[in-house]
This record gives C-alpha cells, structure tokens and sequence, in this order.
C-alpha cells in the first residue's frame, strides 16, 4: 500500500474507536492493519457493524512492519490485516475474520450472515463468491493502477485499466440484473456478501470510476444504500 | 427428481462439485453443458441458468438452484451434513474460524497464479485468444512460489490447510492443481516435502480419483 505514517516504526500506535486509549490489550480484539487498506477495513467495518470495541496496532506497509518475524509468525504471507480475539485466538484473510465475528458473535448488533434456513444460506454463500469472481479482482486490480502505483511514484498502465473496466462493466450488468428482483446481492437482508464491497468499491470512485455505479440504476441505488451505513461512514471517518 | 448439475466433467469448476457430491455420497445427474458452442453464453442459459455466462449451476431435489462452484459444495454441506465425509468443522467456532482463513487462502494466495498460468498456457489457446503470455506466466510463478513456500510452513505443522482434517479447503486445490501438474508444472507442488505429501494425500482420495476418471 505504501501509504505514510507519522508514527514510527519504533512505537505501535493503539487507536480505538470510541474509548480511551490503552496499551493493555488484554481481553481486547486487536486488529493489525492500517485503516487505509482496504481489507482492514472490511473487518473495521465488521465489528463495527457488531458494536465491538477493539484496538488498531498499526503494522505500517512502507516501514516493512509486516515483514518482521513477530508479525510473520501471527500473518505467514506477510499481508494484512490479522486479529487477536479476546482470548488471544488469532485468525487472518479479512473475509475470513468477518465471518469468524459474526459466528462468534452472533448476537450482537447487525446479523451478517442469515442463519436457519439452508436455501438462504446457500443463496449467501452464492453472494460472497458473486463478490470474490466477478468483483473483487476487476475493481482491486484498477485501483492498483490507479491509487495504489501512483502512491509510489509510477504511472498507470491506462490500457489495463480499460480492460478491467471493460469486463467489470460487464459483470456489473448482470449486477444490476440481479439487484434488480431484490435489495441486496443475497436477497432482501444486507449481508457480509455487500459489505465485502465497500473498500473497493469506495476507492474506485475516488479514482474517478463512479460511471461504473452511476449508469446502473440498480446497482447504483444498492450502492447507495451500503454506503450510507453508519458503520462504513465510521470507518471512512477514521482514515 | 435427482440432483441436477450443469457443467462438463473437464472443466475445473464443475469438478469441485462432482467431488464434493461423491464424498457425500450423493446421486446427482450430470448434464452436459456445450462449452465449445458457447451454449453457456445463449439467452436461454442466461435467463434460466446462469447469469454470469459460466458453469456449474446446481439444481436440487426440490428445484432450489445455486451457482458458483465454492457455494455449492459450501450449501451441499450444510444441506447434507450426517451424509458421507463431514466437508466443514461443525459448531467450534474457533475451527470454523481456521476453516474460513484456509479457504481464503485457495481464493487469495492459489486460484489466481495456478488458474492464471493453465489459462496461459492451456485454456487461452484453445478459446482462440492468442498466445500464451510469457511475461505473465513468469509473475504468476514467482508469486505461486513465494505462497507454496508458506503453504510448506503450514503444512509442516498440520496435514490440512484448516487443520487435522481434509476439509473443502483442501477439496478447491484439486482441480487447477490437476491441470498445472498436467502442463507439467508439479514441480510446484514435488519441491515442497510437506506440500507434496499434502498433495498426494488429497488427490489420492476415491471421489477425485472418480471425478478424473470421468473425465
């Protein structure tokens, strides 16, 4: 990501998102991350969605934080975020973690998953794959070219970029099929599968991208409405 | 009305599913898509079947339908879960945990660099899309290494991905690892004493021996 911090790389910063700061991060969640990384904040936004109190230790990208031996020993692959539950139980892949809050924490604040009936589960689980073939890859390899690689001083490969364009508008067309029978992408409840958009999707209308969303009435009314949720506003706040 | 599967006994996706289905032990009716005709792309198949223009679609006994082929196998497991081999870690939070980090592991750190270098060098050719793209397949195999080289870490401590036991995990590997070793790129897999042991305990299970015998 190579975004700057202020911080160095000496000193861990805690941030919390509504108590005091502590260095005690016993019996807390903690996230390693940075908030400007889009896959940390699909778990912010997780447990924020949860209502559950947690700590950022920043693990800074530019300084090689992620690459140090204790940070490799909790993260293998060196890539963030990871997080400690309350009982020191660590667990990585962002959207693994935000399934794992929202079984562990089941009944606390949003229900992300629907639970008790197979067909909409099975249905769920169609949505969070729709998120991961058709989306993920096109939107993440645009906003490289576009956000990320310009961050550290190179250019964007404009013909790459409309390729990815190309074949995500074509995906985003079927998107626009399907939202448009029901609310959300997997059916008439917001689920982890729509959340999992949320940082892609806002960095591609920092780069100038809105077209994608803006010429889909569907899609731009599903975006809409995710966006606008108090959880991702908060998380948005905190970058 | 028996499980319906829309697909081709060659194609990846599909044969995520068939395993799946074998290791539960459950009759299903393969009926065969025309990839070649692009009967996957008609109108029909579009409005009725698959929006996204790909293969499998799975119908149920009772007419439910669900595509994406990780999906399916997930929804067979949980519809059918005292049947066959037990896919997924059931109630323990903490190892549904690990099994959700292990199957985001196939999706960020395999399926893109294996599924990218077979269509290269395979699927490319054959769609008539033009040479394989030497430069591209250089990158996917320094980044498959670098990721193998943790799987090696991992599999050093546990025989599966999520733990002690093969789960759908492990089942998502089989069918790109398949075509790579194909194209003979098993070396990706041999070089790794852990992940080749890993390797050829999964492939050496009776449904995937089924599945390639379809083949």
């Amino acid at each position: 990501m190579g975004c700057s911090s202020s911080v160095s790389s000496s000193q861990p910063v805690h941030r919390t998102n509504n108590i005091q700061s502590s260095y005690d991060t016993r019996g807390t969640i903690v996230v390693y991350g940075m908030i400007q990384s889009p896959a940390t904040q699909r778990v912010l936004a997780t447990l924020i969605e949860k209502g559950l109190k947690f700590q950022l230790k920043v693990i800074n990208l530019k300084a090689g934080e992620n690459l140090s031996r204790s940070y490799l020993e909790k993260q293998p692959f060196g890539t963030i975020p990871a997080l400690d539950d309350v009982d020191g139980f660590t667990i990585y892949e962002s959207r693994a973690i935000s399934r794992y809050l929202e079984m562990k924490y089941k009944d606390k604040g949003t229900e992300l998953i629907p639970k008790g009936n197979i067909k909409v589960e099975g249905l769920f689980e169609q949505a969070a794959s729709i998120e991961l073939s058709y989306f993920d890859s096109y939107a993440n390899g645009i906003v490289t070219e576009r956000i990320f690689k310009k961050m550290r001083g190179g250019e964007p490969d404009m013909n790459k970029v409309a390729e990815l364009r190309r074949d995500l508008a074509k995906n985003l067309d079927v998107y626009d099929q399907i939202l448009s029978t029901q609310s959300y992408l997997a059916g008439n409840m917001f689920t982890l599968a729509d959340l999992f958009h949320l940082p892609l999707g806002s960095l591609l209308l920092k780069c100038g991208e809105d077209e994608l969303f803006e010429s889909r009435p569907h899609v731009k009314q599903w975006w809409n409405k995710i966006s606008t949720r108090q959880a991702w506003k908060t998380v948005q706040a905190m970058a | 009305m028996p499980i319906k599967v829309y697909g081709t006994p060659t194609s990846t996706c599909t044969q995520r599913v068939l395993t799946t289905l074998i290791e539960k032990g459950l009759p299903y009716e393969l009926i065969k898509v025309n990839l070649a005709a692009g009967e996957q792309k008609t109108q029909e198949y579009l409005d009725e079947k698959q929006p996204f223009g790909v293969v499998p679609v799975l119908i149920d006994e009772d007419g439910f339908k669900i595509y994406e082929s990780r999906a399916i196998c997930r929804y067979l497991e949980l519809k059918y879960k005292g049947k066959g081999t037990e896919l997924m870690p059931t109630n323990d939070v903490k190892a549904l945990g690990l099994f959700e980090q292990a199957a985001s592991i196939e999706m960020s750190y395999y399926d893109p660099y294996v599924s990218g270098i077979v269509f290269e060098r395979l699927f490319k050719g054959m769609k008539g899309l033009g040479d394989p793209d030497e430069a591209k397949i250089a990158l996917y195999r320094e980044q498959l290494n670098a990721k193998l080289d943790v799987y090696e870490k991992i599999l050093s401590k546990q025989p599966y991905l999520a733990g002690q036991d093969f789960t759908l995990a492990d089942l998502f590997h089989l069918s790109y690892g398949n075509r790579l070793v194909k194209l003979n790129e098993g070396h990706f897999f041999e070089s790794r004493p852990h992940v080749k042991d890993w390797w050829n305990r999964i492939t050496s299970r009776p449904s995937w021996q089924q599945v390639l015998a379809l083949a």
